[in-house]
């Protein structure tokens, strides 16, 4: 049950962020470019440091 | 008339407040989105690292978000007390977006910078880390209102001037909201804040580095603000050629100023790469150009004509001659609002009523029906704002954009290859990177405001009529105090941000496992700091 719930949750933010794109991507095109865009920027961010932590750990073991 | 020396004394306290102020936004509107990314990085992984990062980090944050808090509060009575004409004529539609990011941003982001300070012990970490995002959309929503009400200015949408109330009033929010000028504004200043900020943290993790301090801290936030920083540059350098594109269409004065172009020159114009300009004699006094690059560069074509002054001082003088009749038929409908022929007179000329207001500066006894040609090719050649100001303010922020992302480019390689530390050039070129954003920022504000005189509103209430009528002596005593007091906050900020970047992350890397940082112990900090 609380798989259900959680892909509803999803389904509805998944709907919200499309919606949000139709009309955000047709009146206000650079809004829209800067809420992807910060939304891309704090991920790729983020997948950088947790990058980094694999690559000491590879430096501190090396491999077999 | 109000004395044009108090006009220009209340230019120079709005100046020096607002560019004071901009010292410290680029930062906060950066800082919470780069400590949302490391906050994601903690939660997601559970390493005590991070969380230690968020907090360091955060501090800094809050000593810039306090003092940029205080230096904005005056600003927003500085529009009732120094400019209340401009606030009366326009204050329909500037209060609206004004309100709504007092209201709505800065109360959400006032109120969940508490919770992000405090409440590491009382939230979860997905509490927390939901308040971090909640700060950060709301110092980026304040921006974003502020930003509306500057694109106003700069390209006035979605209001009409009512001759009965002797105001603009609004009538379309949704044009004042997504005006293309307050889009790309918006988006520029935001990401110029991510930039700003991750060129900070970049120099202070180097500064780190080169002493061999706080290794683990360093080298990840090393790491994610210089990727944070690469994307954030590319996409200022995209938003600075779309807001040249629309300030082309919307303020070709500004344009002209911003490119030295005295003269129309047949499509594809010749882009001035330097030059000497001279106010006085309408030329440049020598340029250095490359052929045939500024009409694709502004106007994305080969064809397109980019009108330069001599053009716009001609259109000044028709707009000036059809802005006359408008002027008087305010006067008329200021003493009998039901002249019918003032009103149709009005209605058929009141698109260059601006420009009548231009005239009426020079015009005997500010009567507009008394102004003679040589009154109205003065106020033509106020059309044009300082050309050498803006031409080198544009230039030297451009230059330190592209000085910064062949910087993020270095950064980003070293850092990926994980051997930043071994390049000491890479790490005191990060350390006097530092104030490199905030020239940048500092040079984009006075482009943006100085391109647009001599208006207030652009092409609607000149700059001469919008101030209040202050004495000198007052304005002069007000200056002194905002440049003392201002030094001061500066001078505070300079000294606590030392302080607590001297003192490190230390005192968080040992803290006890609490309920929203019950995995300290899952990753090893200690092995980390050798």
């Amino acid at each position: 049950m609380k798989t259900f719930w959680l892909f509803l949750v999803y389904l509805l933010i998944a709907l919200l962020v499309i919606v949000l794109g139709i009309i955000l991507g047709d009146i206000g095109p650079w809004y829209f470019a800067w809420l992807v865009g910060t939304v891309m920027i704090v991920l790729i961010s983020a997948a950088g440091g947790a990058l980094l932590d694999t690559q000491e750990d590879e430096k501190q073991s090396p491999r077999a | 008339m109000i004395n044009g020396t108090v006009v220009a004394l209340s230019r120079w306290q709005f100046a020096m407040t607002a560019l004071y102020h901009f010292l410290f936004v680029p930062l906060t509107l950066g800082m919470t989105f780069l400590l949302a990314a490391m906050e994601t990085v903690y939660v997601t992984t559970g390493k005590q690292i991070y969380r230690d990062m968020a907090q360091f980090w955060g501090k800094l944050f809050l000593i810039n978000f306090a003092l940029g808090v205080s230096t904005g509060l005056t600003m927003e009575f500085e529009f009732g007390t120094n400019w209340s004409f401009y606030s009366g004529f326009v204050g329909d539609i500037f209060g609206a977006p004004l309100a709504i990011e007092g209201l709505m941003a800065f109360f959400m982001e006032s109120t969940f910078v508490g919770l992000m300070a405090f409440g590491w012990q009382r939230l979860t970490k997905v509490q927390h880390l939901i308040v971090t995002y909640l700060v950060a959309l709301g110092s980026n929503l304040s921006a974003l209102w502020i930003l509306v009400a500057n694109g106003f200015m700069q390209d006035p949408q979605g209001a009409k001037f009512n001759p009965l109330t002797m105001r603009m009033e609004l009538h379309d929010f949704p044009a004042l909201l997504f005006s293309p000028d307050a889009q790309d504004k918006f988006v520029h200043t935001s990401i110029a804040g991510y930039v700003t900020a991750s060129v900070f943290v970049l120099g202070v993790s180097a500064y780190y580095m080169l002493h061999q301090r706080h290794m683990a801290l360093a080298k990840r936030s090393f790491r994610m603000a210089a990727l944070f920083g690469v994307l954030a540059t590319a996409g200022v350098i995209t938003l600075g050629d779309a807001l040249g594109f629309v300030g082309g269409h919307a303020q070709p004065s500004k344009l002209a100023a911003m490119e030295a172009m005295w003269h129309t020159e047949a499509p594809p114009a010749s882009f001035n790469v330097a030059a000497i300009p001279s106010q006085r004699e309408q030329r440049n006094l020598w340029t250095l150009q490359i052929p045939c690059v500024l009409t694709p560069l502004i106007t994305h074509t080969m064809t397109q004509t980019v009108p330069g002054v001599d053009t716009l001082e001609a259109q000044a003088v028709q707009r000036i001659k059809n802005g006359i009749p408008a002027v008087e038929a305010l006067k008329e409908l200021s003493g009998n609002p039901n002249d019918a022929q003032a009103m149709a007179q009005f209605d058929a000329h009141q698109a260059d009523l601006g420009y009548g207001f231009l005239v009426q500066r020079y015009a005997p006894n500010q009567d507009v029906a008394l102004a003679t040609s040589g009154d109205i090719a003065k106020a033509a050649r106020d059309v044009i704002p300082q050309v050498a100001p803006i031409f080198w303010s544009f230039r030297v922020m451009v230059a330190m954009g592209l000085l910064m992302l062949a910087f993020f480019i270095a950064a980003v390689i070293f850092t990926l290859r994980n051997d930043a530390e071994k390049h000491r050039w890479l790490l005191k070129l990060a350390l006097w990177m530092i104030p490199v954003p905030f020239v940048a920022c500092e040079m984009g504000w006075l482009v943006a405001e100085l391109g647009r005189q001599p208006w207030t509103v652009y092409q609607m209430l000149p700059t001469w009529m919008a101030a209040s009528s202050h004495s000198v002596g007052y304005m002069v005593f007000s200056l002194a105090g905002f440049l003392l007091l201002y030094s001061i906050f500066i001078a505070v900020e300079m000294y606590l941000m030392v302080k607590f970047i001297r003192l490190g992350p230390s005192a968080h890397g040992s803290e006890s496992p609490t309920r929203g940082g019950g995995s300290a112990g899952t990753y090893a900090p200690a092995a980390m700091l050798k």
